[in-house]
């Protein structure tokens, strides 16, 4: 009867099992119901489940009334070695474990040991006190150690598989994000074309993912000795300068294959950058090396440990991503810069240009364009060419044919109804096509020229009327595109106006310098100059751009002694009205210039530029009050005309030599 | 961007660590370093403001996973806001986000982390 409650207090024990195994995911948990369950079936006090750990030799899942300290190191090796899978008592007499071990679980009241063997690994070992009040186990106590044990060795080894399992898990998911960085850094291709935005993404990115400590991307420019850093990841500004010329660089160049240094190495970059551990890839693109990618020491979580090849394969994919996607945003910068220079130059010419695509619909229009047509950008743009000019029938008929005929069509001087009847426009309608010569739409070219009094008015500012009258009469003599010819430059200066001005109210000096101006420009326009520029109290003045003609130079000469001889007027005005009179040097020289558009992409003025124009103002400089200084070629030119003394050559800045310099005598 | 740093505030029941810098080993450690601190004085509730941390490796992850298994063992939670495309990215791939909550402000996470 007796044996029967035993029994049935042990099928009680087993059912118990089942639920101190069902959390198998904890197996702390299941360790110490399970330890607990055991020395309470079978009356034992104490008790320990000790687990193999890789990186530690022991480690306790479950201990009751019993210490840790115990130093078990060849307990496992003992057990592995003689493989016995079944539960032995540590007192009877056998070698299954060494002596040393077998006192120090005695110490402890161990009496059973069980050895957890799954097929031929050891997981485990569960260890057993003595029973309450030293009496024996019975063949029941120990075959149900059997049982617990078994089904320990088993939720070890599920727990061991689950662990494996996460492993493998956690090494997908960082495949995953290998992956995906990949992918990201491909779609950074063709969305970010900021080279330092995207330079830091793919930086960033790629410490992240190689568990680097720091990291930076070099660039390497033709004309600088160092690589320049680009982008830097937890990395000394101070550290981070170094030459391309170092022989890892140098090979990597070469081979266009990346390497990783280890602490053997020693190579010069290690020890200038004080790391040990280095990665370092091409950014390359075909044959051209843009750079580098450095980083600099693997980290775990036990420290720093070298990069491998895996490493590399991977930094040498993302580098190479890098370097596509960082070529294409140099190149998109590229072409943003000769975009905005072609707008630029479309935007400064008076003409309207309209772009129409190969649907018919208009998909750019300058900003003369916009003048003329008196619209909003947006209100044009997007619209078929057939709805926006429906009221000009001809500029509809001549896109129609230059669609179906492939070539260039023109018409002068037609009404414009699309803006109003009174404009008058030439116009003319171009194919537009790429490289392969395949038409991808038109362009449209509109001319206003409703009031040419306008443009009159507006050169007559800069140029005599008969300059202006010749400029509208023959386009070709109006090249503004900047070319080589031959002026004469007049410069003249006001002497000691400065000082002058000082001692007179600000709006004496206004006074002064427009009356002065006013009578100096009428001189210059009747004389058919060009007023380059006004600066301060210095007039500029060009004779033969932008039209030029034979007598030039003789123009320029005549003009400046009418200047001199105005000036002596003008003077006897001012004393009269007991003003300062004003003394003014003048100076000419003749010769090469590139004339044409000249400026920022901003802002661009005709003018003209050279050593030519250079000379002219020192001359002017040289020049006394009331004299003009002129170079031996004004002086060869009119020699027969105007009387001159040769006098001592000067020396000019910009000058090697001293320059031969006369003077004309009035 | 430079070494890792922390700040610490307490929201009521929450710990509240607004990080800046590399998450990795050492950021990693420096966050777990607080939270056990915290968790031997009784809080349960974490939120990391990853707002300057803009990049993040496996291990300063898997120093997180560590902190929430231990808050699990306590019924507590872990939860991040501000958090840069790339981290987010990251603790979703690594699974992370199934264990812990990503909110999208201040205000949000510390309503939601309780």
């Amino acid at each position: 009867m007796e044996n029967l409650d035993q029994l049935d207090y042990y099928l009680s024990s087993i059912n118990e099992l089942g639920e101190v195994l069902i959390d198998a995911e904890k197996i702390h948990k299941i360790g110490s119901g399970i330890l607990r369950l055991t020395l309470g079936t079978i009356m034992a006090s104490k008790g320990a489940i000790i687990v193999s750990k890789k990186e530690k030799n022991t480690h306790f899942l479950a201990t009751q009334g019993f210490s840790k300290e115990i130093n078990l190191s060849s307990l496992f090796k003992d057990l592995n070695k003689n493989r016995k899978q079944e539960p032995f008592d540590i007192d009877e007499k056998n070698n299954l474990i060494n002596s040393k071990t077998k006192e120090e679980l005695k110490n402890q009241k161990i009496k059973i040991l069980i050895p957890l063997f799954h097929k031929h690994d050891l997981l485990g070992v569960f260890c057993i006190g003595n029973k309450f009040m030293n009496q024996s186990f019975s063949g029941l106590d120990i075959k149900i150690m059997r049982i617990i044990s078994s089904h320990l060795t088993k939720a070890l080894y599920n727990h061991l598989l689950i662990k494996e399992l996460d492993n493998k898990k956690r090494e997908i998911n960082l495949k995953l994000l290998e992956l995906e960085t990949l992918f990201d850094i491909s779609v950074a291709i063709s969305s970010v074309l900021n080279i330092e935005e995207l330079s830091e993404d793919v930086l960033w990115r790629s410490v992240g993912i190689l568990n680097a400590s720091k990291g930076m991307l070099l660039i390497q420019n033709e004309e600088n000795p160092i690589l320049e850093p680009i982008s830097t990841f937890n990395w000394d500004e101070e550290k981070n300068l170094v030459s391309k010329k170092l022989n890892v660089f140098k090979n990597i160049k070469e081979s266009k294959k990346g390497l990783f240094l280890v602490e053997k190495d020693k190579t010069t970059l290690q020890k200038k950058l004080n790391e040990k551990n280095l990665i370092i890839t091409p950014l390359q693109v075909k044959n051209k090396t843009l750079g580098f990618m450095v980083l600099c020491n693997k980290e775990t979580r036990k420290g720093v440990e070298e990069f491998n090849d895996l490493d590399l394969d991977l930094l040498t994919a993302l580098s190479n991503q890098a370097a596509v996607a960082m070529e294409n945003a140099a190149l998109f910068k590229d072409i943003t810069k000769e975009k905005n220079f072609n707008e630029s130059i479309l935007s400064s010419i008076a003409t309207g240009v309209i772009t129409i695509n190969i649907l018919g619909e208009i998909d750019s229009v300058n900003s003369a364009g916009l003048k003329i047509l008196k619209k909003r950008k947006e209100d044009i743009i997007g619209n078929h060419y057939m709805y926006f000019f429906e009221k000009d029938e001809e500029i509809i008929e001549l896109i129609i044919k230059t669609e179906t005929q492939n070539k260039k069509h023109t018409t002068v001087n037609i009404p414009f109804y699309s803006v109003s009847k009174e404009t008058k426009i030439n116009f003319s309608v171009s194919p537009r096509v790429d490289k392969e010569e395949e038409i991808k739409g038109l362009v449209l070219a509109i001319e206003d020229i409703t009031d040419v009094s306008k443009i009159k008015k507006t050169f007559k500012r800069y140029v005599s009327k008969q300059v202006v009258d010749e400029l509208l009469d023959d386009d070709a003599k109006l090249n503004l595109g900047g070319e080589k010819r031959e002026v004469t430059v007049l410069f003249s200066d006001i002497r000691g106006f400065t000082s002058m001005s000082e001692k007179m109210e600000p709006e004496q000096v206004v006074s002064t310098l427009n009356n002065y101006f006013s009578l100096m420009i009428d001189i210059v326009f009747k004389n058919n100059g060009t007023l380059d520029k006004i600066i301060g109290d210095e007039l500029m003045i060009v004779f033969g751009a932008p039209t030029s003609s034979s007598d030039d130079t003789e123009r320029a000469v005549k003009t400046a002694i009418e200047m001199q001889n105005k000036i002596k007027e003008f003077n006897k005005q001012r004393i009269i009205k007991k003003e300062i009179p004003i003394e003014v040097g003048i100076g000419i020289n003749k010769g090469l210039v590139v004339s044409g558009n000249i400026g920022s992409r901003e802002l661009m003025d005709y003018t003209v530029i050279g050593d030519t124009v250079n000379l002219g103002a020192r001359l002017c400089s040289a020049a006394g009050p009331n004299e003009i200084i002129t170079s031996s070629s004004v002086w060869f030119k009119t020699k027969n005309i105007y009387s001159y003394k040769k006098l001592e050559p000067i020396k000019v800045k910009g000058k090697k030599d001293e320059i031969q310099v006369y003077k004309i005598q009035k | 961007m430079s070494d890792f740093n922390l700040e610490v505030r307490k929201e009521g029941e929450v710990v509240v660590i607004k990080t800046s810098g590399y998450l990795n080993n050492v950021g990693g450690e420096k966050i777990s370093e607080v939270c056990y601190k915290e968790m031997e004085n009784k809080s349960k509730f974490f939120l990391l403001d990853l707002e300057n941390t803009k990049v993040v490796n496996s291990i300063g992850v898997s120093i997180l996973i560590e902190i929430i298994e231990k808050l699990q063992d306590v019924d507590g939670k872990l939860g991040y806001y501000n958090l840069a495309p790339i981290v987010e990215k990251t603790f979703n791939i690594m699974g992370l986000t199934k264990y812990s909550s990503v909110f999208n402000s201040e205000t949000e996470a510390l309503e939601g982390i309780l």
